[in-house]
C-alpha cells in the first residue's frame, strides 16, 4: 500500500536533513508505527506522506503510484489525525465536522451522530468547541479524520491529551479500523500505544530508522526468556521459561514459602528502544 | 461549487460569532453617513475644500475596502494560529479553490458597497460605467491585502502590526494629489495609485479606461504572486 525508499527531507533554512534516507513499507490493513523521541522526524515523515511537505528526495509510492502523480483524489483516500487539536473554536463540534465533510463526495461519509457517540461526544456536539477540554478536542480530531471513511489513515500521537479511559477507547477504535482493512500509519512516543496497536514498529532517531520489526519480536529478542520468582520470605530467584513446569529447582523453590510474585523478563518496547538507540523516548 | 459556498458562508458565521470582527461590519455604515450627510455641508461651509472633492470619494472608496481587508486578514491569521489551516491542506480542495472561496464573497460584497457609495454620494457625478470599473478594481485590494499579510505573519500580534503598515501603504498614493503634475505617477508603484487616479478622472468626467486597465493588470499580477506565496506557507 505504502512504499518509501530512501526518503530525504530538509526544511528550508536547516543545515541538515530532518529525514536521512528512510526505507519502509506498510501493507494494506496493517498498523505501522514510528516510535521515537520528539524531534526525531516522525511527524515530518507523515507530512511528506500526506503531501503537506514538498521538495523531498527519494521514492514514495502509494498503491503503486508515485505520490507526486496523485492529484486531489488522494485526499479523498486519506484521513489525518493531527497531533494537536485544530478546530474553529467559535463553531460547534458538529459544524466543524460538517464543514470539512463538505469537501468529500457525499456517498462516503459516515453518520455524524454515530461518530460523536463513538467518542462519547454526543452531548457536546452542538456546543462551541471553545468550551471543549483538550481531550474532547482530540476526540473531535479523531472523528474528523475518519468521517469520510478513508483507506489510509495517519495518526500523529493519537492518544496525546487523553485520559487513560479515552486513550484505551481510541486505541480500540484504531484496531477496529484495521479490522475493516484500513491501512494505518501512527507516530508516537508512547511505548504503550505502539505496543498495544502496531503490527510493526520502526524506531526513528535523528531522522534515521534504526530498527523495524513487530513489537512481539522486539520484546522477545531483546528480553530474556525467563521468570523471576519472589517469595514472601524475601527470597528471589530467576528460572528459564523452557521446561519451567518440570524444572526441579523451580518446583523446590516455590515450595519453600508462599509466592509473592512472578515476573516474566520480557523487555518492554521502551527498554528495547533504549538498548537499541541509546536514547530514551522522552529525549528531546 | 457547493463546497466553495460552504466555506464562504462559514466565514460569515465566524465573523458574526467573533465580537471583535463583528464590530467592523458597521464601518461602511459610518462611512456612508459621513460621505452622504457629513461631506456636503462641510464643502458648503468651507470653499477651499472644493478642489479636493475627489479626495473625499477616494478615501470613501478605499476605506470601504478596509472592512473586509481587516476581517479576512484576521480570519486567516486565526486559522493559521489555531492550526485549522493544516486541515485544509489535507482535504480534496485545491489550494486555488480555497483562495477563491475565501475571497469570492468578501470581494463581491466590497464591489457592491463601493457601487452603493458611488451611486448614493452627492459630491460628484460619476457615470455608471466608471462606477462599475472603479468598484471592481478597488475591491481587489481585499484579497491582495489579506493574502499579503498572511504570507508574512505567524500570529495575531504580528498581524496587527502589519495591518497598521498596510493601511499606510494603501493610503500613500494620496500624496500624488499634492505633488507637481510631473511627479504624480511616481506613486504608480503602489497599486492603489491607479484606483485613486481613476476615481479622480471619473469625478472630472474623463475616461478612466487606461488607468483602470493598468490597475487591473497590476492588482491581478500582485494577486497571482501573493496567492502563490500564501499557498506555500499557509497549510504547513
Amino acid at each position: 500500500m505504502i512504499q518509501v525508499e530512501n526518503l530525504v527531507f530538509q526544511y528550508p533554512g536547516n543545515d541538515e536533513p530532518t529525514l536521512k534516507g528512510l526505507d519502509f513499507s506498510i501493507a494494506k490493513g496493517d498498523i505501522f508505527g514510528f516510535l521515537g523521541p520528539s524531534g526525531a522526524g516522525k511527524s515530518t515523515a507523515q507530512k511528506v506522506l500526506y503531501k503537506i511537505l514538498e521538495g523531498y528526495k527519494g521514492q514514495v509510492n502509494i498503491d503503486g503510484k508515485n505520490l507526486s502523480e496523485w492529484n486531489n483524489s488522494y485526499f479523498e483516500r486519506i484521513g489525518v489525525g493531527f497531533e494537536l487539536p485544530n478546530h474553529y473554536l467559535k463553531l460547534t463540534g458538529k459544524e466543524n465536522l460538517e464543514l470539512f465533510a463538505a469537501f468529500y463526495p457525499s456517498g462516503e461519509k459516515q453518520n455524524n451522530a454515530q461518530l460523536f457517540e463513538m467518542v462519547d461526544l454526543q452531548d457536546a456536539m452542538d456546543k462551541p468547541v471553545e468550551t471543549y477540554s483538550k481531550g474532547m478536542k482530540m476526540r473531535l480530531n479523531f472523528i474528523r479524520a475518519i468521517q469520510h471513511d478513508p483507506d489510509i489513515l495517519f495518526f500523529d500521537e493519537p492518544t496525546t491529551g487523553l485520559d487513560p479511559v479515552n486513550a484505551r477507547k481510541i486505541k480500540q477504535h484504531i484496531l477496529d479500523l484495521k479490522n475493516r482493512g484500513k491501512t494505518i500509519f501512527v507516530t508516537t512516543h508512547s511505548m504503550e500505544t505502539a505496543d498495544g496497536i502496531c503490527d510493526r514498529v520502526s524506531f526513528i532517531v535523528d531522522g534515521k530508522l534504526v530498527l523495524t520489526d513487530t513489537p512481539r519480536n522486539l520484546k522477545s529478542i531483546y528480553g530474556k526468556e525467563a521468570v523471576t520468582v519472589e517469595l514472601k520470605n524475601g527470597q528471589s530467584e530467576e528460572f528459564p521459561l523452557k521446561d519451567l513446569g518440570v524444572n526441579p529447582k523451580f518446583l523446590d523453590f516455590i515450595k519453600q514459602d508462599e509466592v509473592k510474585r512472578i515476573h516474566t523478563l520480557e523487555a518492554t518496547l521502551e527498554e528495547v528502544f533504549i538498548r537499541v538507540t541509546g536514547k530514551s523516548l522522552g529525549d528531546e | 461549487m457547493k463546497k466553495l459556498l460552504k466555506l464562504a458562508f462559514t466565514d460569515f458565521k465566524l465573523i458574526f460569532r467573533d465580537p471583535s470582527l463583528r464590530s467592523f461590519l458597521v464601518l461602511p455604515v459610518i462611512l456612508f453617513v459621513l460621505i452622504i450627510w457629513g461631506v456636503p455641508p462641510l464643502i458648503e461651509k468651507y470653499d477651499f475644500l472644493f478642489p479636493y472633492l475627489s479626495l473625499f470619494l477616494v478615501v470613501g472608496v478605499i476605506e470601504n475596502t478596509q472592512m473586509f481587508c481587516f476581517i479576512n486578514t484576521m480570519v486567516l491569521i486565526d486559522e493559521k494560529e489555531s492550526d485549522v489551516a493544516k486541515v485544509y491542506g489535507v482535504v480534496p480542495l485545491s489550494k486555488m479553490e480555497y483562495v477563491f472561496s475565501r475571497f469570492l464573497l468578501p470581494y463581491l460584497f466590497t464591489v457592491v458597497l463601493n457601487l452603493i457609495l458611488l451611486f448614493v454620494q452627492t459630491i460628484c457625478d460619476i457615470s455608471t460605467a466608471s462606477a462599475l470599473l472603479i468598484s471592481f478594481l478597488a475591491a481587489l485590494v481585499v484579497p491582495v491585502y489579506a493574502l499579503a499579510i498572511n504570507s508574512l505573519v505567524q500570529n495575531r500580534m504580528q498581524g496587527m502590526v502589519y495591518v497598521k503598515a498596510f493601511n499606510m501603504l494603501v493610503l500613500i498614493p494620496l500624496a500624488a494629489f499634492f505633488v507637481p503634475e510631473k511627479f504624480v505617477h511616481w506613486f504608480g508603484v503602489f497599486p492603489t495609485h491607479w484606483v485613486f487616479q481613476a476615481i479622480d478622472r471619473a469625478t472630472q468626467n474623463l475616461s478612466i479606461g487606461v488607468f483602470a486597465a493598468i490597475g487591473f493588470v497590476f492588482f491581478l499580477a500582485l494577486l497571482w504572486l501573493v496567492s502563490r506565496i500564501f499557498v506555500r506557507k499557509h497549510f504547513v
